[in-house]
C-alpha cells in the first residue's frame, strides 16, 4: 500500500515537473537573423511551498518565496526593434522591455506599506542573483500601473499588489547572461541553450533576455511554470567574422567592401552597399560561433504546437524551396510545412543547420499593428517637451491601446498642456481614461496611464511640457553631462485577445549641471565678502579716528625708518670718504 | 649693491631721521575714559558673543553624539571577571524496589565517589533521589511525566536518569544507556546494596565510575572551551594534547552556533541522469526523526534541488582511473576543488541562519564507480560548509545509471548526511545517547555563546576606547545594555541548572551584542581630512579673526602704556 502511495506520487511529479525548450530562427531583411530562445519549466505548487526544486531553479524560488512574490516579469533588453524593416515583434512584444532592466510582479501583501518592503526585498535578491543594479529601484522608479498589466497566471488571492520599476540606465551585458543561463537545467551544456554566448547575444542589433513567473492552475491543480525567453537579432555579417583573428570588432578593409559601383557617387572613399537581391547563406556554427550540442534529454515534448510535436525543438523559418543542409552524426527528426521546417535534435551529438546563399523570395513577414514613437522636443535647461507619435497602419480597425509613462521625479510634466491631436482630423477625443499621479520630489516618479483610440489609417501625436528640476550636489551621477535616463513608454493594445506590448525608446534628458567644485568656490566667496563687512564694521566700532599726522607711528615704521636711518647714515659716511680721498 | 640708489634716495630725503621727526610729531588729544570704555565695551561684547554663544553652538553643532557605555563592566565580562560558570548536572535516581532509607543512603556513598573522581569542579554531577509513583520495567522508555524530582525543576533540565533495578540474571552491576532516552538503567544484586554502617560500596562505585564515563567528554569539551578563553579558571584539567587535537578539530569543523539553519539537499550529476530522486519521501524517513530530536537546540529549513551537467571545476586534475582497484578515484588533494563553486548553483538560503550543504554526486555511467584515492571511501565533509557523498549507483539491470533514484537507493547517503550534520553541529562521539549528546550541546553551546557575546562587549569597549572619533548611538547602548542583562541572567540559569534558558539567554545576548558591534550607523564614520576642515574653516574664521584679535593686543598694549604713564 506504501508502495503503491510512493509510485502514484512519483507518477504525480513527473507529471508535475517538466522542461521543454525551442528555437525558433527567422532571416530577416537587410542580412539580420531573428534567434528566439524560449525554455520552460514548472514545478508543483506543493513541492514548490516545500522547496524541493527539480528543474525549477532553487535560488529564484526562494527569493519569490521570501519575497512573497506570486507572479514576476523581469526584462533585460538592448537595442531598438526596426519594426519597418523587420516586421511584427516576436511574441508580440509580451517578452520584451525597455531598454536597461525592467521588473513587474504581483506581490501578496495585506497594506501599501509591506507591499513596499517586499518588493524591496525582492529587488535587492534579484539584484544579487543576476548581477543587475536592481536594488537601485526604489520608491522614485517604482509605480503601481492600473491599465498596463494584467497577470498572466491564475491567482486566487485578492492581496495582490502589482508593482513595476525600470532601470533604463543598466546596460545589459555577459554578467546578466551567465546567471540566466545558470537557471537552465542544461546550463548550456547540452540543447539549444548551448547556443547561448554572452559574445554573440550582447554583439546583435536588438536582444531582449526574459524571465516570467506565473502560477498556472488547471482543474484545482496548480503548478508554477517559469519562462526563459532570449530573443535577438543578430547582423549575419557582423557575426559571422571570426572570432579567432578579429577578437576585436572592426570594420571590414576597404577592398572587401561590396559596394554598389553603378551609384554616380561611388568612390575611393564612399561606398553604397550591394544589394544582392539574393538571401545570404549561413550557418550556426558561422553565426553562433558553435554548432547544438545535441538534445537537452530533460527536455519534454512542447505542447499547443503540431509542427513541434515528437520532441521538435528547432524551427526555421525559411522559403519552402529553399535547401537547408543539415550536418548530424545521429539520426535526427524533420518536418516540413509551408515557411516552416522543424527538427528533432540528436542526440549527444552536435547539431547544425547550413543555409547557402540563393536567389529566392524573402519570406512574407507579419507587419505591426501599431508604429510608435517617442522624442524630447524643445531647448534650454529650464523646459522641454514630450512627443510620442502613433500610427495605426491599418485601413479599417481602430487601435485602442494604454499608454504608460513612468518619468523620474525631476521631470515634472504640465499635465494641463497634455494633448493629443490626430491626423487626419477627427472629431472624437482620442484619450478616453487618465490616471495621473503626480510626482513627490525625492519620493516616488510620475506615473500616467492614458487609454487612447486611434482611428484607421490616423496618426496620433500626444505631447505634453515639462519642468526640470535642479537636482542637490550629491544627487548627480558621476556622468551628468551625459543626461539622464527616461524609461521607456509601454504602449499596450488592448483591440486583440492577447496581450500585445510595444516599447519606445528611452529618452535621454539633459539637466542643468553645476561645476562640482561649486561647494568650496561658493565658501571662499561668501567667506571673504562677510569677512570684508565684517571687517570694516568692527574697525569702525573700535578704532580712534584722528587727524592724518597725529598717527601715532607703529612698530613697524619705527623699525623701517631706523633701518632707512642706518643705511643714510652709512651710505652718507662712504660718500664723505669718497669725497675725501 | 643693488640697493645703492634707493638708499642714496633715503639719504637724501628730508626725513631722514625718522624716528626723530615722529617723535617731534603731533601726538592726538588724549582719548577721553568714555571713548576708551566704549571701545573696551565693543571689544568685550564681541568676544563674549564668540565665546559664550559661538564657541558652545559650534561644539554643539560639529560634536559626535557618544551615548554613555558601561565601559567597565564591559570589560570585565570580558575578562570573565563578572560571571564564574559551573554546570551543576541534576541526575535524578530512581530506586523503586529500594526502601527509601537505604536508597538515601546509596545515593549518599555515591554522591563521595563521585566527588572523589570528579577533578573539573566547574562541572559537577548532582544526584537527587526521585519519587515515583510506579515501578518501571527495565528496558522499557517510560513517560517520565509524572515523575517529581524534589523541588520544582522541569524535566528537561534532568540531565540523567538513573533507574536501579534488582537484577534477575546476568553480571551485576551492570549499566544500560538508553541510546533514545536520558536513561541509565542499573541492574544490582541484593547483597551490593551498601551497609548502613559503610561508607564505600561495589555499587556505589560502579554507579560513579559509569557517570563519570559517560560525562567524560562533556567534561573535556567545557574544558577545552574554557581554556581556550581568558576566563581561566585557576582549576582547568590539564588534558592530553591528542583529546586537545580532537577538540580543536571538532571545533573547526562545526558551524557557529546559530536558531536556525538550512539545509540543503543537492543532487548533482555530471549528464541528465538521475533526472529526479525520491528526496521528499527519504527525508520524510531518515531525516525529519533526526531533525525533530535536534529542535531543542535549533530549528532547521530543508529544502532540495536537483543540477544536471554539473562538471568539475578546471582547478582539479579530475578522477582518473585505477586498474588495481577497477574504479575511478579522485586524489586527495582534489577533494578540496570538487565543489565547482564558479557554476554549481549553492547560494545560500536567504533568511538568517547559515546553510548547511549536503551534495548528493552521482558520476556519470562511464566513470562508476567513482572513489577517494587514499580509504576507497565514498563521503567527506567540508568544516563550516557541508558534506559530500558520492552515490555509485547501477540500475536494475546492472548497466546504468537509474532515471530516478529510489528511496532505498538514498538511504546510504541520508545516514552519511546524517552523521554528516551530528558532526557539523558540532555534537561529542560519546556517549551513546543521542538525548544526552543533544543536552551536552545545549550546554556547550549557552557556554560558548556566552564567552563569544562578552568577547563582543569587550571588544567594543576597546573600540571605543581607542576611536574617539567613533559616534554611538543610543540603539548601541540599549543593545549593550539587553546584552549584559540576559548575560547575566545566562549565567545564573547555568548556575541553577536550567540550561534549557541559558540557551535561550545566551542566544539573546550574542544577537543584541552582535547587534550593538555592527551597528550600521557606527560602522560609517564620517571621514573628514584635516584639508577639508581648513578649506571650510580659514576663509571666514581666519580673516574675521585677525581684526579681532588685533583689536585687543592693541587695546592690551594702550592699557599698559597708560598704566606706565600713570606710574
Amino acid at each position: 500500500m506504501f508502495l503503491l502511495l510512493i509510485l502514484a506520487l512519483t507518477a504525480l511529479c513527473a507529471a508535475a515537473s517538466e522542461y521543454h525548450e525551442r528555437l525558433l530562427l527567422r532571416p530577416l531583411p537587410q542580412n539580420a537573423l531573428l534567434a528566439s530562445f524560449n525554455f520552460r519549466s514548472n514545478s508543483s505548487q506543493q513541492s514548490f511551498d516545500q522547496q524541493n526544486f527539480r528543474y525549477f531553479p532553487r535560488s529564484l524560488g526562494q527569493i519569490l518565496q521570501h519575497a512573497h512574490t506570486k507572479e514576476l516579469h523581469l526584462r533585460f533588453s538592448l537595442g531598438r526593434w526596426d519594426a519597418e524593416v523587420w516586421g511584427a515583434r516576436p511574441w508580440h512584444g509580451a517578452r520584451e522591455g525597455g531598454n536597461g532592466v525592467e521588473l513587474w510582479a504581483w506581490v501578496e501583501a495585506e497594506s501599501d506599506d509591506e507591499a513596499n518592503a517586499r518588493w524591496s526585498t525582492l529587488t535587492n535578491a534579484l539584484s544579487g542573483l543576476f548581477c543587475a543594479s536592481l536594488n537601485f529601484i526604489d520608491s522614485t522608479r517604482t509605480i503601481r500601473p492600473v491599465m498596463s498589466f494584467e497577470p498572466e497566471g491564475t491567482h486566487a488571492n485578492a492581496s495582490l499588489q502589482l508593482l513595476h520599476g525600470t532601470l533604463p540606465h543598466e546596460v545589459v551585458c555577459t554578467e546578466n547572461l551567465t546567471p540566466f543561463v545558470k537557471l537552465l537545467p542544461c546550463k548550456g551544456k547540452a540543447g539549444i541553450s548551448s547556443l547561448l554566448d554572452g559574445h554573440k547575444l550582447f554583439d546583435a542589433s536588438w536582444q531582449a533576455m526574459a524571465i516570467d513567473i506565473r502560477p498556472v492552475c488547471e482543474n484545482g491543480e496548480c503548478v508554477l511554470e517559469i519562462e526563459q525567453t532570449v530573443d535577438m537579432v543578430l547582423d549575419l555579417d557582423r557575426s559571422k567574422r571570426p572570432r579567432a583573428d578579429n577578437p576585436i570588432p572592426r570594420p571590414l578593409p576597404t577592398e572587401d567592401l561590396e559596394c554598389d559601383t553603378s551609384k554616380p557617387y561611388h568612390a575611393e572613399d564612399s561606398c553604397y552597399p550591394l544589394d544582392k537581391g539574393t538571401e545570404p547563406g549561413w550557418s550556426l556554427e558561422q553565426v553562433f560561433g558553435r554548432a547544438i550540442k545535441g538534445s537537452c534529454p530533460l527536455s519534454t515534448e512542447w505542447w499547443g504546437d503540431e509542427m513541434m510535436a515528437g520532441g521538435k525543438t528547432v524551427c526555421i523559418n525559411v522559403d519552402p524551396e529553399r535547401t537547408v543542409d543539415v550536418r548530424s552524426a545521429k539520426p535526427y527528426g524533420e518536418v516540413k510545412e509551408g515557411h516552416m521546417r522543424c527538427y528533432q535534435l540528436p542526440d549527444g551529438t552536435d547539431f547544425d543547420l547550413e543555409l547557402h546563399e540563393e536567389v529566392i523570395p524573402p519570406i512574407p513577414l507579419d507587419q505591426p499593428p501599431l508604429h510608435a514613437a517617442r522624442a524630447i522636443t524643445g531647448y534650454g535647461q529650464e523646459r522641454g517637451g514630450v512627443e510620442s507619435v502613433f500610427t495605426n497602419p491599418s485601413l479599417t480597425e481602430t487601435l485602442e491601446i494604454v499608454y504608460l509613462e513612468s518619468l523620474p521625479w525631476y521631470m515634472k510634466p504640465y499635465i494641463h498642456t497634455l494633448k493629443a491631436r490626430l491626423s487626419p482630423a477627427a472629431a472624437l477625443d482620442p484619450i478616453k481614461e487618465t490616471y495621473y499621479r503626480p510626482a513627490s520630489d525625492r519620493h516616488r516618479g510620475t506615473h500616467l496611464e492614458l487609454l487612447l483610440t486611434i482611428p484607421p489609417a490616423s496618426t496620433l501625436t500626444l505631447s505634453y511640457d515639462f519642468e526640470k528640476a535642479i537636482l542637490r550636489y550629491t544627487e548627480y551621477p558621476p556622468d551628468p553631462n551625459r543626461g539622464f535616463d527616461v524609461a521607456a513608454a509601454v504602449v499596450r493594445l488592448v483591440s486583440g485577445g492577447r496581450p500585445e506590448y510595444l516599447r519606445t525608446t528611452t529618452l535621454l534628458l539633459p539637466l542643468p549641471t553645476p561645476d562640482f567644485s561649486m561647494p568650496y568656490n561658493v565658501i571662499i566667496l561668501t567667506s571673504t565678502v562677510m569677512a570684508l563687512g565684517f571687517g570694516s564694521i568692527f574697525n569702525l566700532l573700535v578704532r580712534r579716528l584722528v587727524a592724518a599726522d597725529e598717527v601715532p607711528p607703529t612698530p613697524l615704521v619705527l623699525a623701517l625708518a631706523r633701518v632707512r636711518g642706518r643705511v643714510g647714515a652709512a651710505l652718507r659716511g662712504l660718500l664723505r670718504k669718497g669725497k675725501k680721498e | 649693491m643693488p640697493d645703492a640708489p634707493e638708499a642714496k634716495n633715503a639719504g637724501e630725503s628730508p626725513n631722514a631721521n625718522a624716528a626723530h621727526a615722529y617723535g617731534a610729531a603731533k601726538h592726538p588729544p588724549p582719548d577721553s575714559w568714555e571713548n576708551i570704555l566704549t571701545r573696551r565695551l565693543v571689544l568685550f561684547s564681541f568676544w563674549a558673543v564668540i565665546l559664550f554663544l559661538g564657541l558652545p553652538i559650534w561644539w554643539k553643532t560639529t560634536t559626535i553624539y557618544r551615548a554613555p557605555l558601561p565601559l567597565h563592566q564591559m570589560q570585565d565580562w570580558a575578562d570573565g571577571k563578572v560571571c564564574r560558570l559551573t554546570f551543576p548536572l541534576r541526575i535524578a535516581v530512581e530506586a523503586p524496589s529500594l526502601p527509601s532509607q537505604e536508597a538515601q543512603h546509596l545515593l549518599r556513598t555515591t554522591q563521595h565517589a563521585l566527588d572523589d573522581l570528579n577533578d573539573f569542579s566547574a562541572h559537577h554531577l548532582r544526584l537527587l533521589l526521585s519519587e515515583r509513583p510506579q515501578s518501571g520495567q527495565p528496558g522499557l522508555d517510560q513517560s517520565t511525566e509524572n515523575l517529581t524530582v524534589d523541588g520544582l525543576q522541569p524535566k528537561e533540565d534532568i540531565a540523567l536518569f538513573i533507574r536501579l533495578f534488582p537484577g534477575e540474571s546476568g553480571t551485576t552491576p551492570r549499566a544500560d544507556l538508553h541510546p533514545y532516552s536520558p536513561t541509565l538503567d542499573i541492574f544490582y544484586s541484593s547483597n551490593q546494596i551498601p551497609s548502613s554502617s559503610s561508607t564505600v560500596s561495589p555499587l556505589a562505585t560502579f554507579i560513579a565510575t559509569e557517570l563519570q564515563a559517560i560525562f567524560n567528554e562533556e567534561q573535556a569539551a567545557l574544558s577545552y572551551l574554557l581554556s581556550s578563553t581568558s576566563w581561566h579558571p585557576s582549576h582547568t584539567k590539564l588534558m592530553s594534547p591528542e583529546l586537545a587535537e580532537t577538540l580543536s578539530r571538532r571545533k573547526t569543523r562545526s558551524f557557529k552556533y546559530a536558531p536556525t539553519y538550512h539545509l540543503t539537499f543537492s543532487l548533482f550529476t555530471p549528464t541528465a541522469v538521475p533526472s529526479d530522486w525520491e528526496i521528499e519521501a527519504a527525508l520524510d524517513e531518515y531525516m525529519s526523526p533526526l531533525l525533530e530530536s535536534l529542535s531543542s537546540i535549533s530549528n532547521f529549513t530543508v529544502d532540495t534541488q536537483t543540477q544536471f551537467y554539473a562538471g568539475f571545476s578546471p582547478s582539479i586534475s579530475g578522477p582518473e582511473y585505477n586498474e588495481e582497484k577497477q574504479a575511478w578515484v579522485l586524489q586527495k588533494s582534489d577533494l578540496g576543488g570538487f565543489i565547482n563553486a564558479a557554476e554549481w548553483p549553492l547560494s545560500p538560503s536567504i533568511g538568517a541562519g547559515p546553510t548547511i550543504n549536503f551534495i548528493l554526486y552521482v558520476p556519470s555511467e562511464h566513470q562508476t564507480p567513482l572513489l577517494v584515492a587514499d580509504n576507497g571511501g565514498s563521503s567527506w565533509l567540508i568544516p563550516q560548509w557541508g558534506g559530500v557523498q558520492i552515490l555509485n549507483i547501477n540500475g536494475a539491470d546492472g548497466s546504468s545509471v537509474p532515471g530516478v533514484l529510489t528511496k532505498d537507493d538514498l538511504r546510504p547517503a541520508m545516514q552519511t548526511f546524517s552523521y554528516q550534520l551530528l558532526s557539523l553541529l558540532g555534537l561529542p562521539q560519546s556517549p551513546n545517547s543521542l538525548p544526552l549528546r543533544i543536552s551536552t550541546l545545549t550546554r556547550v553551546h549557552s557556554a560558548s555563546l556566552i564567552f563569544s557575546a562578552s568577547s563582543t562587549l569587550g571588544a567594543l569597549a576597546r573600540l571605543t576606547e581607542t576611536l574617539p572619533s567613533i559616534s554611538i548611538p543610543k540603539k548601541v547602548a540599549q543593545s549593550v545594555q539587553q546584552t549584559t542583562k540576559h548575560l547575566q541572567q545566562a549565567c545564573t540559569s547555568l548556575r541553577e541548572g536550567r540550561f534549557h534558558a541559558a540557551l535561550e539567554n545566551a542566544r539573546i545576548a550574542e544577537a543584541e551584542a552582535e547587534h550593538a558591534f555592527f551597528e550600521p550607523s557606527m560602522v560609517g564614520q564620517v571621514y573628514f581630512p584635516d584639508e577639508h576642515k581648513v578649506a571650510v574653516y580659514l576663509p571666514l574664521l581666519g580673516t574675521v579673526s585677525v581684526p579681532l584679535v588685533m583689536a585687543v593686543v592693541k587695546e592690551y598694549r594702550s592699557y599698559r602704556e597708560a598704566r606706565k604713564r600713570a606710574s
